[in-house]
């Protein structure tokens, strides 16, 4: 490997372990952007009105609705440069001959950072210029229903944006540097242990152990998962069992007893982790399936909007 | 007893038997290690059941508590044979024949694997919302076919497909049909339109076709034209006639009604009329009140040729006034200082005793002589000194003048014969020439330069004056058609025709408080009291006005004038 090819990956390197927000990325370039838009319509709105009160039509009513139509139109095509978004292809390979240059590389137009940070300025931009493009007249039609499909597509995006700042973090902090697997691992080995440990032990103590091994659930439901809420955890009453069971008995007893209690509040406090793991991942996750509906609804609905002025 | 266990595990299709005796008074079979049949999971009791040999059968009894099953029912205890299945926790007992030297074989196998599997934490209930059967893909989709279907196709259904039925008396919308029409609709129908705005192909023709004028002029068939027809317009006639209704009328924009009131809709013709069609003696009118002309009264150049021009109001001193008549307000409003008038009721008291209003108030009646003059100026002879009395001319008919003054003696003449009415002297020949005679002393009064017709009237002699020997010269005895004698007189009623005033909406304002009747009556010149544009300005501002009267073009003037004929026939029919 050349000198200039070990400089251009550990440079590479460098600025991949440099986390920018994709709220921050590029200096708050598309927040700019986005900003200069909606003084843009603002004006436009002041400034052009039609005869009578302010309505979709009009010069600067049209106009207004054009750019949202297509904002709208260029939103949507993130979705799917998001799922042909392919990591290798970009960054790991020198840009043309020689060196990459690194300048260059954060210019490159199809990193899905600078597209997610571009969606969402500019999809929160949407809101204003649609809202101006309404002329604020509301009424129970299909018009109204695309802004309303539009407003709620916006707001759990809204929400995403609060979930992919928050919850990255959360769950980093929740692993504290393992992976789930890693995590999962240790519950069954605790399982296994525990196993091994009551095999000889009393059927009132193997009902015991049994309801933690067998009933342990992580994950489930969109509801269960999202709520992090298992209100039948099999460990967490063996716990509770355990704990009622008089204190009474030989010295052997005793010790396994609280080696048992012990393991059970290790795999207590794992399985409450994975289980957080889960939430996290879930709520970062449960937006979407609010967001992605809705938005082909809207381009029904925006069709319906679009179609049904002209042909009237 | 002797019992043959064999461990049975499977790996795909590979079966791996493991066989080993157990010997005892009887087998136990449980979790724990002291058992004969050591079963190593938690699931099984430490102590879960025996095989004893009872009356020589192989029996198998519960010990614990833990369930145990043999083909397929719960039991306690339950004889055995060959093919007999036992489950006991995750284990499946296989009774089997037995060996030479054993009284019973058993074939154990697990049937439930035993946890402790790595991937079980992730095989069993779905981690990630993607596996709980959530589709956002099928959602998407949904959400679209039924938006399209319901938003889209619907209403193109029902609108091309004639459901929707306009009102009828007596005969309900349609409820359902009407609905998706609703759907499609922008904004709240005009009040005067929702009538029928159930069906929107009362206006809307079809697909992408647009609101087609033929639709309005169903109803508003004989709205008049802007310009008077032949007008000199050129391009601004042109482009007058390619205006569709829907240029100037909106409707979806609300209760209000649907006539665009901005100043800027007139003023893209307006603004430089002057110059772009001269011929229309139009001014520049930039906006209202800043940069709109001041008002020029039509008044009348010449009644005979039923002339008129318009005079520039605003000016001070005002313009003055040439009626066609002798007529001083100035006198007619001093008589209330006469009491001999006042008490005689012959004093003018205010405006409105010969300014009738009309009955809705916009104007005022015309002027007659009927209505207005004769009360006082009665067209008698009382006072002048003739001997005769109740001599009356009529009014507005002065060929006839002449023709009544002489059926009037000729009549006397007739009843009471020559020495009826003293005669003037000196005495006439015949009946004729006596009757000639009366008629021409008394319409030399009534031709006198400053009395009879000649108070209020000019004559048409030269400069208007009164010559009573030259009228008469070869007026007696009357002809047919003479000529007229009295100058024409036409008393306009509107003064600003190009533009709406109604007195009625001012009503609270006194006559003075926009007529300049003081200034006006002040020298005896009779001048025009219609106010000029400085006047209206004092109440109405721009359309935007806070303090003012909004007022837009069309606050005074209108667009149709049915005075000009139809809009439709210069519009080259219907436009599409």
């Amino acid at each position: 490997m050349s000198m200039s090819d070990t400089a251009a990956l550990a440079a590479t390197r460098g600025r991949l372990s440099r986390h920018v927000s994709f709220l921050a990325y590029d200096n708050f370039r598309y927040l700019k952007l986005a900003l200069a838009a909606v003084a843009g319509s603002i004006v436009l709105y002041v400034a052009v009105p039609p005869y009578g009160e302010r309505y979709g039509g009009g010069w600067a009513g049209y106009t207004l609705g054009t750019v949202g139509a297509l904002l709208i139109l260029w939103l949507t095509w993130f979705g799917y440069k998001k799922r042909t978004y392919d990591p290798e292809r970009k960054y790991l390979q020198p840009h043309g001959s020689g060196a990459p240059d690194s300048a260059h590389q954060a210019e490159d137009p199809s990193r899905l950072a600078r597209r997610l940070s571009a969606h969402v300025y500019l999809g929160l931009a949407l809101v204003v210029i649609a809202t101006l493009h309404t002329g604020f007249h509301f009424g129970w039609n299909v018009h109204t229903l695309a802004y309303a499909l539009m407003c709620l597509v916006i707001a759990s995006g809204v929400y995403g944006v609060v979930a992919y700042v928050r919850y990255p973090r959360q769950m980093t902090e929740n692993r504290q540097n393992m992976t789930m697997a890693q995590l999962q691992a240790q519950v069954v080995a605790i399982d296994a242990e525990l196993r091994r440990r009551v095999m000889p032990m009393d059927d009132a103590m193997a009902t015991i152990i049994r309801g933690s091994l067998d009933n342990t659930p992580i994950g489930g439901s969109m509801w269960r998962q999202v709520t992090g809420h298992y209100p039948d955890c099999g460990t967490v009453q063996a716990i509770a069992r355990l704990q009622a069971m008089p204190d009474a008995g030989p010295g052997a007893i005793d010790d396994t007893w609280r080696l048992l209690r012990t393991k059970l509040d290790e795999k207590a406090a794992l399985v409450f982790r994975l289980r957080r793991d889960v939430r996290f991942k879930a709520l970062m996750d449960i937006w979407l399936y609010v967001h992605v509906p809705l938005t082909f609804a809207l381009l029904a609905a925006l069709m319906a909007h679009i179609v049904s002025v002209f042909y009237l | 007893m002797e019992v043959d266990v064999a461990f049975l595990s499977r790996r795909g299709t590979a079966i791996m038997r493991r066989s080993q005796r157990a010997s005892g008074e009887r087998v136990c079979i449980g979790r724990g290690t002291d058992n004969e049949v050591p079963l190593n999971d938690i699931h099984v009791g430490l102590r879960a059941a025996a095989l004893i040999l009872r009356d020589g059968v192989l029996t198998i009894d519960r010990l614990d508590n833990s369930p145990l099953e043999v083909n397929g029912s719960l039991v306690d205890t339950a004889p055995l044979k060959p093919g007999d299945e036992i489950r006991l926790g995750p284990y499946r007992i296989e009774i089997l024949a037995p060996p030479d030297g054993c009284d019973g074989a058993i074939q154990i196998e697990t049937v439930q694997p035993t946890a402790g599997v790595a991937d079980r934490l992730g095989a069993g209930l779905p981690i990630g919302l993607a596996r709980t059967g959530a589709n956002k893909r099928l959602y998407a989709w949904t959400g679209f076919v039924v938006i399209t279907i319901v938003c889209l196709a619907v209403p193109i259904f029902v609108l091309s497909g004639g459901m929707l039925h306009s009102w009828h008396k007596g005969a309900p919308n349609a409820t359902l049909p009407t609905l998706v029409g609703l759907s499609w609709n922008p904004g709240s129908f005009s009040n005067a339109h929702r009538f029928f705005a159930a069906d929107c192909t009362t206006c809307h023709e079809g697909a992408f076709a647009g609101v087609a004028d033929k639709a309005c002029l169903a109803c508003h068939a004989n709205v008049g034209t802007h310009t008077p027809h032949g007008a000199a317009l050129a391009a601004l006639g042109d482009r007058l006639a390619s205006m569709r209704c829907a240029d100037c009328h909106t409707e979806h924009r609300g209760i209000a009604g649907s006539v665009v009131s901005e100043a800027s809709l007139c003023l893209g013709c307006h603004r430089n009329l002057k110059e772009a069609a001269p011929a229309a003696d139009m001014q520049n009118v930039g906006g209202f009140p800043n940069a709109h002309p001041q008002f020029r009264a039509t008044v009348v150049a010449d009644a005979a040729q039923n002339a008129t021009r318009r005079v520039q109001l605003g000016g001070s001193p005002p313009a003055i006034d040439r009626p066609g008549l002798k007529f001083e307000h100035k006198v007619h409003m001093d008589t209330m200082n006469y009491p001999v008038l006042v008490q005689a009721g012959r004093a003018v008291k205010d405006c409105g005793d010969c300014h009738v209003a009309e009955p809705a108030g916009q104007g005022f009646l015309p002027i007659t002589y009927k209505n207005q003059c004769r009360s006082c100026h009665q067209l008698t002879f009382d006072a002048v000194s003739l001997p005769w009395q109740d001599g009356r001319v009529p009014h507005g008919d002065d060929a006839g003048v002449i023709a009544a003054v002489w059926n009037d003696y000729a009549g006397r003449a007739l009843r009471a014969g020559a020495a009826a009415s003293p005669a003037p002297s000196p005495a006439p020949t015949d009946i004729q020439a006596q009757v000639s005679a009366q008629a021409a002393a008394a319409l030399r009064v009534v031709f006198d330069e400053k009395r009879g017709c000649a108070l209020c009237h000019y004559s048409t002699g030269d400069n208007g004056t009164w010559d009573a020997s030259k009228i008469l010269a070869d007026a007696l005895p009357p002809k047919a058609n003479p000529a007229h004698v009295v100058a024409a007189v036409k008393l306009p009623v509107r003064f600003l025709p190009n533009a709406v005033f109604d007195h009625a909406s001012h009503r609270g304002a006194t006559c003075e408080s926009c007529h300049t009747v003081a200034v006006a009556v002040s020298n005896g010149t009779e001048r025009l009291m219609v106010p000029g544009l400085d006047n209206c300005t004092q109440c109405h501002g721009a359309g935007d006005a806070s303090f003012h009267a909004q007022s837009t073009c069309i606050t005074c003037h209108d667009f149709h004038h049915s005075e000009f004929g139809l809009m439709r026939n210069s519009v080259a029919g219907a436009m599409q």
